[in-house]
């Protein structure tokens, strides 16, 4: 049976994955899918609660309704973000941020 | 949904509204000056719903009128806490807007969308100080965070460009951080309501092991690994010079006084409603002590070697942000007998007294570097011969943020030290002080190129009626306060009466 | 109990099954028919060439997009997204609007204003036009 230790292992393996991503990744668009990775995570950890734990009803929907926010919220970032980097590759022709050092990382 | 919660986030929607007006009224005017007069006027219409919410408050002799939409759970409340930071931040909005009337000529075509993400980002602080459960904390944090990303990279040049991505990348892995403690947190009590979670806390510390749990343990340090982000404390200081020195410079002053004002308002919220209980209460000090001591001293010594003013202003505005946190370290259950609110009153008495030494210092650098075209310190040389009084403004400012009287910047100071000294944590007061003398190197450095070197062009340096005004109003605030900082210290005090109750 | 809930993955089990052995048995047998001479084996340059839809083949596989089609992509996206409010209101509109009345219709038209904001915005700047 799928417990709700099963998906809370699954999130930080996914989160862990995510972090790991962020800092070990050169270029910026993968570092943006990383991001997405950690807030996915959470959205699994977020749902797996609603599911599993013995909430009344009206605590229930919190983390079901939270998960509809971070999805959008995910979405707008992501989409400013490529704008951003679609400027920068504009300007400097790499999206690699170890190449984005015009100020000190 | 009933009519009085329309009332009740009547401010936030105006301030959301005046945004998109501004958006709309740019589609259609070609005379693009217009836009700034709009926005000021229209920051009428927030304020004033504020004033008449503070009446309300006082009539009803109500600590709190809250919003729960209809559904029995308190979201939003309406307090005099909140209603501080709704002043704060809509006069800072305000004088931001005058400060860059000038500076917004280099955007070419795109007026209103920079007046409209501010607003935008404005509404999102708002909403941030009144907001008491932690899905909505998230949702108003990104409302805040987005636009400032947005205007960060709003130049079109490598340097915003570049600004901008670092901001929003480290805000985006910081919300992800914020979030999956907030999991946590919800898992382990069951709500996301603030004062929920305390209640339910009440059962469920065990009193051995630190935060009272080891869930806890972890959700409370991701919680402020998440905000210690927003408020640029060490060791998630990272962003704050980078994008200090590549953003606009009325953005960098808007960053450096709403940003923070909001960061700490939820601070205050989330550790003092939710986290109160005194287990837990006297764990979290300790962590933001010890931040707060590593903060101003990584602050203060990086600031010393900076050339570029922008760049020596974030490195200053994260010292600022340990001098703050003394204040959330000051919690009363370390002593018994302290004055319960002397942390937090601290906390605000300092935020409006930094908010308004750091726009009169980012408006008189607004206005210079704007007519010079340069960031550098250097190139402030002989400032004082050919800008006498923005020179006295600039030089005057950084005498309030190294903390020598008179001004409000030491009042702030000694009130937020004095908080320190009363709750046992003598140490912390010390280390602020050898710090405070430590930044009057690098800050009177920049008084002394105004003043002592000679200048590198005769020509003087003008500004527009605006800038001036914006100038003269921050240059008040910070003498009058300095010598009579009574009121601001109890309406401080009276703001947060709320959270200690 | 448990064995129905096991029984699901079984049925999964076979159709991963089924889906690896009909490609692998069919790549078998040209490889058996080829060994025992029934297959012809005669390469040639258009036979070996890569297949695009019976066209001839234009470019390599990198191929870089327009731009454009970023900017409409993230435009795309962002009024996409917003769509998934929609269908918790939409759900819960008959209880809601029993206790609420004209306040749940009211909400929704704010919010789709703000989107149609939005995209007038968008309208007008050009961001909509392919030129």
């Amino acid at each position: 049976m799928i417990e709700l230790a099963h998906l809370q292992i699954l999130s930080a393996g996914l989160f862990a994955i995510g972090t790991y991503g962020v800092l070990a990744r050169r270029s910026a668009v993968l570092i943006l899918m990383s991001i997405e990775l950690m807030l996915n995570a959470v959205n699994i950890n977020l749902v797996g609660y609603a599911a599993f734990v013995d909430f009344d009803e009206a605590t229930r929907s919190f983390g079901q309704v939270l998960v509809i926010f971070v999805i959008t919220i995910a979405a707008a970032e992501l989409a400013l973000a490529i704008a951003i980097i679609l400027r920068l590759y504009r300007n400097r022709s790499t999206v690699n941020v170890d190449e984005i050092d015009l100020m000190k990382w | 949904m009933t009519t009085h919660d329309i009332y009740l986030l009547s401010p936030e929607i105006s301030m959301a509204g005046l945004a998109i007006l501004l958006i709309l009224v740019d589609l259609v005017v070609s005379r693009k000056s217009i836009l700034t007069i709009v926005a000021v006027l229209g920051l009428a219409v927030p304020l004033a719903l504020s004033i008449v919410l503070w009446f309300d408050l006082t009539d009803q002799a109500a600590t709190q009128m809250k919003a729960d939409f209809g559904t029995e759970i308190v979201t939003f409340v309406v307090d005099k806490f909140s209603l501080f930071f709704k002043f704060l931040l809509v006069g800072a909005t305000a004088l931001v807007i005058l400060a860059s009337s000038e500076y917004v000529s280099k955007f070419k075509n795109f007026h209103g969308e920079f007046f409209a993400l501010i607003l935008f980002a404005t509404s999102g602080m708002m909403l941030l100080a009144s907001t008491v459960e932690l899905i909505t904390i998230y949702v108003s944090l990104e409302l805040t965070a987005l636009p400032i990303a947005a205007l960060a990279a709003f130049m079109r040049d490598s340097r915003s460009s570049e600004a901008g991505l670092k901001f929003l990348i480290l805000s985006a892995i910081s919300s992800a951080v914020l979030l999956y403690g907030m999991v946590i947190i919800y898992g382990f009590t069951g709500t996301t309501v603030l004062a929920d979670i305390a209640t339910q806390l009440g059962g469920l510390l065990d009193g051995e092991s630190a935060f009272g749990g080891n869930a806890l343990l972890f959700g409370v340090i991701l919680v402020i690994a998440g905000f210690g982000f927003k408020i640029s404390s060490v060791p998630f200081q990272m962003w704050a010079p980078d994008v200090y020195e590549g953003s606009p410079t009325p953005v960098t002053a808007f960053l450096s006084v709403a940003s923070k004002a909001a960061g700490f308002a939820v601070i205050l919220r989330v550790f003092y409603i939710a986290f109160s209980a005194e287990i837990l209460s006297v764990d979290w000090s300790a962590v933001f002590a010890v931040l707060a001591a590593v903060s101003m001293t990584f602050g203060n010594l990086v600031a010393i070697r900076q050339n570029n003013i922008k760049r020596m202003l974030g490195y200053s505005t994260i010292a600022h942000a340990g001098y703050l946190m003394v204040g959330l370290a000051a919690v009363a259950s370390r002593t018994p007998d302290a004055d319960a609110i002397i942390g937090p009153s601290g906390v605000l008495f300092y935020l409006s007294g930094y908010a308004i030494t750091n726009l009169a210092a980012f408006s008189a650098v607004i206005a210079i570097s704007n007519r010079i075209n340069s960031d550098l310190i250097d190139s402030f040389a002989g400032m004082a011969r050919r800008a006498p009084f923005l020179a006295g403004v600039l030089g005057f400012s950084m005498i309030s943020l190294i903390g020598v009287p008179p001004t409000v910047g030491f009042m702030s100071k000694i009130y937020i030290f004095g908080a320190a000294v009363d709750t046992n944590l003598e140490w912390l007061a010390v280390t602020g002080m050898v710090n405070s003398v430590i930044s009057a190197y690098y800050y009177l450095r920049v008084v002394k190129v105004m003043y002592l070197r000679e200048p590198i062009d005769d020509a003087p340096v003008g500004s527009a009626l605006p800038m001036k005004l914006a100038v003269m109003v921050t240059m008040a605030g910070t003498a009058f306060f300095g010598i009579y900082p009574t009121p601001l210290i109890n309406l401080a005090r009276s703001a947060v009466d709320v959270l200690v109750s | 109990m448990l064995d129905d809930y096991f029984r699901q993955y079984a049925l999964l089990a076979i159709f991963a099954a089924f889906a690896v052995a009909v490609p692998t048995g069919m790549l078998l047998m040209s490889w058996m028919l080829s060994i025992m001479k029934i297959r012809p084996q005669k390469p040639s340059l258009i036979k070996q060439a890569i297949y695009e839809c019976g066209f001839e083949t234009l470019s390599g596989r990198w191929s870089q997009f327009n731009f454009r089609f970023y900017a409409f992509a993230l435009i795309f996206v962002v009024f996409d997204v917003e769509v998934v409010f929609l269908f918790p209101w939409a759900a819960s509109f008959g209880v809601m609007s029993a206790t609420f009345g004209a306040f749940v219709l009211l909400e929704m038209v704010v919010f789709v204003g703000i989107l149609v904001v939005g995209w007038l915005y968008a309208w007008r700047k050009g961001a909509l036009e392919w030129s």
